[in-house]
C-alpha cells in the first residue's frame, strides 16, 4: 500500500532524515485553527496517487497572503479526476541542488537495491531512459543490517558524507518498515543541509497488520465488496464477466477473451476450495456489474468441489447468461446439477471462452 | 525426477491445521501407490505426541528431523510463522523445503531464501502448489490424477495454470517427468534459471514447459541459459499497468515485466511462445523432435 507524501514525511523525518517545516490539513477541516509553519513563502501540495502532479495542478504556491485562498481552491479541485481529500503545506525550499535516492527489491538477485543519481526531481523512468548511465545502483546482502561503506562510495562516487547518512536512515526504514519501495525524489541540497522534498514509500500488504497501518485505499464499492470475500478483483472495460479459481488460469482466460475479440469485464480470482457462497458471491457480484451481459466460469481443481460450485451458480441466479467450464472432485454430480437447470456447459477452456466471446457480441 | 524422489522421507509443517492434515493424507495415499516413503513426520509446535493421518506429529522440525530419517520439508504454516520455519528447515539441515503458504511478507521470504542458501538449502514457492514427479513422489497440493510419467518438465508460477496444461499435456500423450510450482510471489527460492539448470542434469527430461506471468524477468533469465528445448507460455497480456492480477508479483512496476515485452523477449532467444494453452502439446512434440 502506497502511503501519502505526509504520511512517509512523518516516518522518514523520525528516521533523522530532514523534511521540510510543514503541516497536513484534511478537508473540512476549520483553517484558522492550523498552525502554519512560520516562513513566507510556501507550498501546497495535494495528497493525491497521481503522476505529474505538479502538472495536473496538485502543486500550488503560496504566500502567506493568500495561503488561505490557495488551499481552499486545491481542495475544491480535483487532480486528473481524483478530488483533493488531504493537503500538505510545506516552506519552499532554497534549491541548490536535487539528488534521486530510492530503495526498492531487485526480484532477480532477491535483494534490497538502492538507486542513486545526482539528477534528481525527474521521474526516475524518464532518467534511465534518457541517460541510464547517471543512475549508480548497488544491491545490499539482506541478511545486513546497515548498508556497507564501500557500497556507499560506489553509489556516490565519493567519501559519503551527509548523503550516505541519509541513505543509511532510509536503509533503515526500508528495512524496519517492510517497504517495498523508499523513495527521496528529489532530495534537496540548501544552504542549511539534506532535505526530503518528496517522499514515496510503499508498503508490503502482507505486513501492513504487524506494521499497524490501516488501509487507507480509496476502493469503489464493488471492489470493496470483493476485498470482503477474499477475491482478488481487477475492473476492466469490457462486457464478459470472468470468474476462475488461481491468478494464472484467471489471467490466461482474460487473455483468450481478449485474443479472439472479446472484452472481459475483469479478473476475479476466487481462491482455491470455493465453496457453494464463495462462487454466489462472485457470480452475482459480476452479475451487479452493468456491462456484464455474459458472465464465464473457468474452475479447475484438484480440491475444488464441482457440485459445490453448480449448487452456487445456481444459488446467485443472476439474469445474465452463465457459461460454465469444471474440472475436478465431484464433476459429474457438478455437471448434472447445472444441465438440469438449462446451463451451459464446456468441457474445455477455449471451448467456453469461445462460446462466451461469440454470446456476448 | 529432480530435488526429490520415492526415497526422500519428507516432514510436513503446519501438520494439524486443515490444509496440513488434508494433504499429509492426500500425499501418503499417493506414495502408497507409487511405493514412495511420503511424508514420515509432521509438526506442529505444542501439538508433539500427537497423530495426523497414522504420521507421529512433533513440536519443530529440529526435532522432527531428528525422530525420523527425512531430508525434505513442505510447509502448510500461517504467513506469520513461514519465514521463520523456512530458517527452522535449513538449520535442521533439510536439503529442501517447499514453501505451500502464501500471504508471506516479502521481507521475510527475502531474509529467508538468503538464510537457507548459506546453509545449503534450497527453497521451492513460497505460494507455491509444490512438486509432483508422476510415479516418483508428489509435495504439495497438485492434483495426482491429472498427470502421467514421462519426459517433459513443467514449471510455473501459478498452480491452476499449471494443471490445466498438465491435463492438455496428458490428453495429447506427453507425459511429465517433474511438475514444479516455483511460486507467484515477487521474491522466490528456486528460479525458472535455477530448475532447468535441474533439468538439464536429469536424464528422464527432454524438453520443458514454462509457464510464466506478468512481473520480473525470470522467465527470460532462465530461458537464456537453458541447456534443454523449452516453450513457454506468458499469462496476464491484457493486464492492465500498476494492478496486481491476484499474484503478489505480477504487477508491472516502474515500466518492468510487461507481459507482452516478456514475450517478444523470449522469442528473439528463440523460445517458441504459445498464444494458446492448447498450442503447447504442439510445439513441445515439434521442439522434441528438432533436437
Amino acid at each position: 500500500m502506497k502511503l501519502k507524501e505526509f504520511e512517509a514525511k512523518e516516518i522518514l523525518a523520525k528516521a533523522g532524515i530532514r523534511i521540510p517545516r510543514g503541516v497536513h490539513i484534511r478537508k473540512g477541516q476549520m483553517l484558522d485553527s492550523v498552525q502554519v509553519p512560520a516562513v513566507g513563502k510556501m507550498v501546497a501540495k495535494a495528497q493525491v496517487e497521481v503522476a505529474g502532479r505538479g502538472k495536473a495542478g496538485g502543486i500550488l504556491m503560496a504566500e502567506r497572503e493568500n495561503l488561505k485562498e490557495t488551499i481552499e481552491k486545491l481542495f475544491s479541485s480535483s487532480v486528473k479526476g481524483i478530488p483533493v481529500q488531504d493537503i500538505l503545506v510545506e516552506e519552499r525550499l532554497d534549491i541548490q541542488h536535487e539528488y534521486y535516492l530510492s530503495i526498492t527489491i531487485d526480484r532477480s538477485q532477491k535483494t534490497p537495491v538502492i538507486l542513486f543519481t545526482t539528477e534528481g526531481g525527474v521521474e526516475i523512468e524518464t532518467l534511465a531512459r534518457n541517460n541510464p548511465d547517471a543512475i549508480r545502483r548497488a544491491s545490499v546482502y539482506p541478511l545486513l543490517a546497515t548498508v556497507p561503506g564501500y557500497t556507499l562510495r560506489y553509489l556516490l562516487n565519493t567519501a559519503p558524507g551527509e548523503i550516505g547518512q541519509v541513505i543509511q536512515a532510509l536503509y533503515r526504514v526500508f528495512m524496519e518498515k517492510d517497504a517495498l519501495l523508499a523513495e527521496i525524489n528529489p532530495l534537496v541540497l540548501t544552504p542549511g543541509g539534506l532535505y526530503a522534498a518528496d517522499a514515496k514509500l510503499i508498503i508490503d500488504d502482507n505486513a501492513l497488520a504487524r506494521q499497524g497501518i490501516r488501509e487507507n485505499r480509496d476502493l469503489s464499492e464493488r471492489e470493496r465488496e470483493a476485498a470482503a470475500q477474499g477475491f482478488s478483483f481487477v475492473e476492466l472495460e469490457g462486457n464478459i464477466g470472468v470468474i476462475g479459481n488461481g491468478a494464472g488460469l484467471t489471467m490466461a482466460t482474460v487473455d483468450l477473451i481478449t485474443r479472439i475479440g472479446g472484452k472481459p469485464a475483469n479478473f476475479l480470482d476466487v481462491g482455491g476450495g470455493a465453496d457453494r457462497t464463495r462462487v454466489a458471491h462472485a457470480v452475482r457480484l459480476l452479475g451487479s456489474m452493468p456491462d456484464v451481459s455474459v458472465i464465464i466460469v473457468n474452475l479447475l481443481g484438484g480440491i475444488t468441489r464441482c457440485d459445490e460450485v453448480a449448487a452456487g451458480i445456481i444459488e446467485a441466479g443472476v439474469s445474465q447468461q452463465v457459461i460454465v467450464r469444471l474440472a475436478g472432485t465431484n464433476e459429474a454430480e457438478g455437471k448434472e446439477l447445472l444441465y438440469s437447470k438449462g446451463y451451459r456447459m464446456l468441457d474445455t477452456m477455449e471451448e467456453a471462452v469461445s462460446a462466451a466471446v461469440e454470446a456476448a457480441s | 525426477m529432480i530435488y526429490a524422489d520415492r526415497k526422500t522421507g519428507v516432514i510436513v509443517s503446519g501438520a494439524t491445521g486443515n490444509q496440513g492434515s488434508f494433504h499429509i493424507n492426500r500425499m501418503n495415499m499417493y506414495a502408497r501407490s507409487v511405493g514412495a516413503r511420503g511424508v514420515v513426520a509432521g509438526v506442529t509446535p505444542g501439538k508433539g505426541g500427537q497423530e495426523v493421518h497414522n504420521v507421529p506429529v512433533y513440536n519443530s522440525i529440529m526435532e522432527a528431523a531428528e525422530k525420523q530419517d527425512a531430508s525434505a520439508a513442505v510447509l502448510f504454516v500461517p504467513g506469520s510463522a513461514a519465514g521463520d520455519s523456512i530458517m527452522e528447515a535449513a538449520d535442521a539441515g533439510l536439503d529442501l523445503v517447499i514453501t505451500i503458504t502464501e500471504h508471506i511478507a516479502v521481507h521475510d521470504v527475502m531474509r529467508a531464501v538468503t538464510y537457507a542458501q548459506v546453509r545449503g538449502c534450497k527453497v521451492i514457492g513460497p505460494n507455491c502448489p509444490g512438486l509432483f514427479s508422476p510415479g516418483e513422489i508428489s509435495m504439495g497440493i497438485m492434483p495426482a490424477h491429472l498427470a502421467s510419467r514421462g519426459s517433459v518438465g513443467v514449471i510455473s508460477r501459478s498452480g491452476t495454470l499449471t494443471y490445466e496444461v498438465v491435463h492438455e499435456l496428458t490428453r495429447a500423450g506427453i507425459g511429465q517427468s517433474t511438475i514444479i510450482g516455483i511460486g507467484g510471489d515477487p521474491i522466490i527460492g528456486q528460479t525458472f534459471a535455477d530448475v532447468l539448470d535441474r533439468f538439464a542434469d536429469d536424464p528422464l527430461t527432454e524438453a520443458v514447459v514454462i509457464l510464466g506471468e506478468l512481473g520480473g524477468n525470470l522467465e527470460e533469465e532462465g530461458a537464456k541459459a537453458a541447456d534443454l528445448p523449452v516453450v513457454a507460455f506468458i499469462a496476464g497480456t491484457t493486464a492492465p499497468p500498476e494492478k496486481r492480477m491476484g499474484h503478489a508479483g505480477a504487477i508491472v512496476t516502474g515500466g518492468e515485466g510487461d507481459a507482452n515485452a516478456k514475450i517478444s523477449r523470449l522469442r528473439d532467444l528463440g523460445v517458441p511462445v504459445a498464444e494458446r494453452l492448447s498450442q503447447i502439446p504442439g510445439f513441445i512434440r515439434e521442439q522434441m523432435k528438432c533436437h
